[in-house]
């Protein structure tokens, strides 16, 4: 609960840096209202330190013999009859990041494999670090069920008691994470750009706020602790090859009835065609300071000469110049490319969260102090929906 | 007529905005400003109660309305203004053509005619102004006759010209004054009656989206059923009776466009670098082409809320004040809208900014609806009965109590717009004691001292509330600093110039300084500058560069 | 069909400021929005109305400002509307938001499928419809783009990575809803938002749903903010003028540097 104690000398700072308008003065003194989250915002700026965020301890569960940093490994498939599956980069990702965490807590790193048809999966993964895999074959685990993989995820964790689990923050990670921690009573947080071990506890540090601010989460009291985290975000180490993980055989009693919603019907495209953006080495990205649909067209051009593919800011998506599935930032996709060329985008934090650990960043605006200039490594002042035409009339030569 | 709820309020200013935004693009503006079009089309879908209703505002929810109040009215208008100036002045007419029959129509006519205006999207035309009857609607020409049959009156031959009528070439309805047997009265004329004719589109300075013509009524038969609350010689008071409530919606005119050239002016002055810094930092352009006029309009919309709550609990008339709301805001909008072409300099004297059109438009609003003199008068000649009434202490009483403000929330400029209110109290009592106001420029001086000062009042009130209006986007800092910057600007401008008033006409000079109290007033501009660096980071804040 | 959709208010994240001097979030005069995601799924929801003459619910936790957010989803159509507002909720993370807004599930009754946006804007957490199924112990289908019912068969399109999957579930169903492409969202006209006053509207404390105290709000959230901060700053950028030509000159030379051009 929150307090405001007499020391308040209705200064009103804390009114305006309230993120959900939840402080009002009355009579000279801060007052918070149902609006409240708690965040703690206030109690950062107060000058006088009147106010303080008190936490009732709920009932102390037990937390000891929770051991073990764990990385759920998510199959794709690849359209491929031989090897219809492969294990996703994100896991990969989690297994190069859970790999220091573990280290830290001096616990082990396991991975969690759930497939109909098992294919020598623990080879790479133990290469990119895990000491351990926990197998689980069944058929009824041909593909992802949001009932069934939930089973057997709770059902494990309760046999084996993790102190962390990862997840890429992928549509099924996204489908999967939610529910596991809602059925086991735990902290689950939700696309972390940063993880840490402080006092023995996950530090868990995401965007808030449409990317605008960070947050430090912690799950002191319950366990696992559970986070996603998305594609892209952490490095990946260099694989070790040989170093192989132990694999530990479970078993899972699953039957048809536990799946009670039905794929009529599942339609991928292969890689076929476009390079999709996630996975890109070059993008060229435009927003707001395009000015048009017709101007921001021209970046395609441009991409095509760069061989890349086209990015765009939530601004220029939302005025229509670029379809969703084009954009990057916190509320679109996460890149990484080799390199990230952008024109007109000013840099709102939800955006540059979503390219920063671009190799290369080379960004055009015309505001000379836009905040995506504070990632760039190179930084152009100069008007982007001009300087487009030029660019692509110089590379065409 | 009560307002609704907020809610509800900023849904429907919601739905308009996003509105505009789709549908009401710049370039489509811009266009049509070129071209000098009415944009038929959007003003019906503007009416469709399907995609927004807008006029449904001003109809009763028994006829098919949403029972708008005065502030919701207000919000509504300033929001149309910040669209286009004149695509508000097409639903404008229709709203002050809907009036006569608010107010004066039989039940039987609202029922009738308020039911078609609301679901037939009915565009409605006021038609008062003729050739040689403006303000001084006494003169009017077009006469009204009666047509009898078997004994009894059925119905009128009317015939004559009507001037500068808005919509006056699209409605679908025109309420007409005409001289009636029986005195001036409103009749309604639909668009096919024989004998009616609108006159070509004119070609105007501003407000080109909207349609205005005249209109020539050749012996138009109107049916005796059609004669506004089927009495004649009412007209002149049910025009009256409104203008409170219809001069504040142009005063929110005012106050819209200007804030759309204080944003325009605010955000560009972020962007653009002068000498290493960008002009928003610098108090040569913020302090004299930014920040005054800002806090003029925000004392402005401080009286416009005032106003209009009192008229939605029931007051009526409120002559005096709907005048002082119309005359601030709407020379407030003007002001900074000529600023804001100043501010952004060639880029303002272009047509690629809108801040150009935004100053051609805003400039009717200072004549339509009575022009500022016409204000200037009628509030002299309000608050002069007041002054007489009172003998003199009618300001006095309020400097006391704003005085009492002032102990309580001292940083709201109270103090100093108690003392203007005694500099204007002590000037008019010399102007009654040597007979000055038989010069017209001293009465239409004193309107202007009146409104500002009166102003400067209620803006130090409204910034002393623990809860500021759901329309203010400033925090308390910035308001309070506003009104005091407002309050020092008046109570020196009322000292000064009403000084200089009483010694220009007096005879012989005699000790008016005294009363005046000109130390005090000096004293209290102490800060002033601090307090312009404060509302110019603040706009800054408020209206980030996009 | 019962109908019900959750929806939540959000402060809309493309107006909030960062002040650089402070480091805090400026919130004067950001408006507050209804959730797109939110807005999206309520539209969904509000077809199959129209088409099945199915009864829409819309159900909010918040403030009491929040309030808005339920008069905009009767105005567009909702047939009742429920907030959610009570001091316990104040702190509740995703994990106790759910378990307060399953309360209010129960609380209305039956209900065949429950509406909700994949994730608010405010939080891009994607957890509180999931949890809010396992909480009533009903399935998911998350990340849907279209719904349609068909007797009692609800057919879901979802998206999945490079593609996507027509799914089937039976009542009672939580769908989550992504954006479909080029959708603008709807808003209601001014009779419509005048008639929404009259629709049913109740607002339910936490005792309203029988929701303990021990699982709401802070005590009852398992995750905790630790501390909020602004970004981290990088170190800026070499920086060039250039406009046009000169500009585009300037990339082309440092592309070659960096060898992405021959």
């Amino acid at each position: 609960m929150i307090e405001v104690s007499h020391k308040c000398i209705g200064c009103a700072k804390c009114v305006p840096v309230c993120p959900f308008a939840a402080i009002n003065m009355m009579d000279r003194k801060a007052t918070m209202n149902e609006a409240c989250t708690l965040c703690g915002v206030c109690v950062q700026v107060c000058p006088v330190q009147a106010i303080t965020i008190t936490r009732e301890e709920g009932s102390t569960r037990d937390l000891s013999g929770y051991k073990g940093v764990w990385v759920y490994v998510e199959l794709s498939e690849t359209g491929d009859k031989t090897h219809p599956k492969k294990i996703k980069q994100v896991a990969f990702e989690l297994l190069s990041e859970g790999r220091k965490l573990a280290d830290k807590l001096g616990e082990d790193l396991c991975a969690v494999l759930m497939t109909d048809k098992e294919h020598g999966y623990e080879k790479e993964l133990g290469a990119y670090g895990a000491d351990k895999v926990y197998l689980v074959e069944h058929e009824e685990l041909f593909e992802y069920n949001t009932d069934i993989f939930t089973t057997v995820m709770v059902s494990l964790v309760t046999r084996h008691k993790p102190s962390v689990i990862l997840y890429g923050a992928t549509i099924q990670g996204r489908d999967l994470a939610p529910r596991v921690a809602s059925t086991l009573y735990v902290g689950l947080t939700a696309d972390c750009t940063a993880l840490a071990i402080k006092d023995g506890l996950l530090l868990q540090s995401r965007p808030a706020f449409g990317g605008n601010i960070m947050a430090d989460i912690l799950a002191p009291n319950s366990r696992p602790q559970m986070a996603t985290v998305r594609p892209n975000v952490m490095k990946m180490s260099e694989p070790v090859l040989g170093r192989s993980a132990l694999v530990v055989r479970e078993t899972a009693k699953l039957d048809k009835s536990l799946r009670r919603v039905k794929v009529l019907e599942r339609k991928i495209a292969h890689d076929a065609g476009a390079v999709r953006i996630e996975n890109a080495d070059v993008i060229v990205s435009g927003g707001r300071g395009m000015k048009t649909k017709e101007r921001f067209k021209r970046l395609e051009e441009l991409s095509r000469l760069l061989g890349g593919v086209v990015g765009a800011s939530r601004a220029a998506v939302d005025l229509g110049f670029k379809e969703k599935s084009h954009q990057v930032g916190q509320s679109g996709t996460t890149v990484s490319p080799k390199l990230y060329l952008s024109f007109g985008i000013s840099g709102a934090v939800q955006h540059i969260v979503g390219m920063k650990s671009s190799d290369v960043i080379i960004a055009v605006n015309k505001d000379p102090n836009a905040p995506i200039f504070n990632v760039a490594k190179y930084g152009i002042v100069g008007d982007a929906h001009e300087l487009v035409p030029k660019l692509i009339e110089a590379l065409a030569k | 007529m009560a307002s609704i709820d907020v809610i509800s309020r900023n849904l429907m200013l919601d739905s308009l905005k996003e509105y505009a935004k789709r549908r009401i693009p710049y370039d489509l503006i811009r266009e049509l400003d070129d071209k000098n079009e009415f944009p038929a089309d959007i003003l019906k879908e503007m009416y469709d109660p399907e995609i927004l209703g807008v006029h449904l505002l001003m109809i009763p929810e028994e006829y098919g309305g949403v029972s708008g109040g005065t502030y919701d009215i207000y919000r509504v208008c300033e929001q149309l203004a910040r669209i286009d100036l004149g695509i508000a002045t097409g639903v404008f007419a229709t709203f002050l053509g809907t009036d006569p029959l608010n107010v004066g129509g039989t039940e039987e006519q609202k029922e009738k005619w308020l039911t078609r205006i609301a679901r037939e999207k009915l565009l409605v035309a006021y038609g008062a102004t003729e050739p040689d009857a403006g303000s001084d609607l006494v003169n009017l020409r077009t006469r009204a006759e009666h047509v009898v049959k078997n004994g009894k009156i059925v119905g009128y031959r009317v015939t004559g010209q009507k001037q500068w009528i808005s919509n006056g070439g699209v409605a679908d309805l025109y309420t007409i004054l005409a001289l009636a047997p029986g005195g001036p009265s409103w009749f309604l004329v639909e668009k096919d009656m024989e004998g009616f004719s609108p006159n070509k589109h004119e070609d105007k300075h501003g407000i080109r989206l909207s349609n205005t013509a005249g209109l020539s009524l050749d012996n138009v038969y109107v049916p005796a059923e059609n004669l506004i609350g089927m009495e004649e010689g009412k007209g002149l008071l049910q025009a009256q009776a409104v203008f409170g409530y219809t001069r504040l919606m142009v005063a929110a005119f005012g106050l819209g466009a200007g804030t759309e050239a204080l944003e325009q002016a605010v955000r560009y002055s972020q962007q653009r670098i002068q000498a290493g810094t960008p002009l928003s930092e610098k108090q040569g352009y913020t302090h004299k082409l930014i920040v005054p006029t800002a806090c003029r309009l925000e004392a402005s919309r401080s009286y416009i809320e005032y106003t209009a709550n009192r008229l939605d609990g029931g007051e009526h008339g409120l002559q005096t004040e709907g005048a002082i709301a119309k005359y601030t805001a709407t020379e407030a909008g003007n002001r900074m809208a000529e600023d804001a072409i100043q501010a952004l300099g060639g880029y303002g004297y272009t047509k690629d900014f809108p801040v150009e059109k935004i100053k051609r438009d805003v400039k009717i609003t200072c004549i339509y609806e009575g022009t500022s003199e016409i204000m200037e008068m009628t509030i002299y000649r309000g608050r002069w009965q007041e002054h007489l009434k009172t003998r003199g202490r009618y300001y006095l009483d309020q400097a006391d109590e704003l005085d009492r403000l002032h102990a309580q929330v001292p940083g709201v400029g109270a103090h100093a717009a108690a003392l203007a209110l005694r500099s204007l109290g002590a000037i008019m009592e010399e102007c009654r004691v040597r007979k000055l106001t038989r010069h017209q420029h001293v009465t239409f001086k004193l309107g202007r001292l009146i409104a500002d000062a009166e102003v400067a009042a209620c803006f130090a009130k409204a910034a002393a509330q623990q809860k500021y209006s759901e329309t203010v986007r400033f925090d308390k800092e910035a308001w309070q600093a506003m009104a005091r910057v407002f309050a020092r600007e008046t109570t020196l401008a009322t000292a000064v110039q009403g000084l200089a008033l009483v010694l220009g006409a007096a005879e012989q000079a005699g000790s008016l300084s005294d009363a005046v109290n000109l130390e005090a007033v000096q004293a209290e501009q102490k800060g002033n500058v601090a307090d312009m660096d404060l509302v110019a980071a603040k706009l800054k804040q408020t209206f980030k560069a996009k | 069909m019962n109908i019900a959709v959750l929806i939540k208010q959000v402060p809309d994240s493309t107006e909030v400021k960062i002040n650089p001097e402070t480091g805090t979030l400026i919130r004067a005069g950001v408006p507050s929005i209804l959730n797109p995601y939110d807005h999206y799924a309520l539209e969904a929801a509000l077809e199959l109305k129209k088409k099945h003459n199915f009864k829409v619910t819309v159900l909010s936790m918040g403030p009491p400002q929040a309030k808005a957010v339920v008069q905009l989803a009767l105005a567009l159509g909702a047939d009742e509307g429920v907030l959610l507002s009570d001091m316990a909720f104040a702190g509740s993370d995703t994990w106790a938001t759910s378990y307060a807004l399953a309360k209010g599930i129960k609380k209305l009754g039956k209900m065949d499928i429950i509406f909700a946006g994949m994730q608010a804007i405010d939080g891009d957490t994607a957890q509180t419809g999931p949890a809010v199924a396992q909480q009533l112990g009903i399935p998911q289908v998350t990340f849907c783009e279209h719904v349609e019912v068909d007797g009692r068969r609800i057919l879901a399109r979802k998206q999945i990575d490079g593609g996507h999957e027509l799914l089937e579930a039976r009542p009672p169903v939580l769908i989550t809803m992504i954006m479909g492409k080029d959708w603008t969202p709807k808003h209601p006209s001014f009779p419509a938002v005048h008639a929404a006053l009259k629709k049913p509207f109740h607002v339910w404390s936490a005792a309203d749903v029988g929701a303990e105290a021990q699982y709401l709000g802070l005590k009852g959230s398992p995750t905790q903010v630790n501390k909020i901060y602004p970004p981290p700053q990088r170190e800026k950028a070499a920086m060039f003028n250039g406009s046009g030509q000169q500009g585009a000159e300037k990339i082309l030379e440092l592309l070659r540097a960096e060898h992405f051009i021959g």
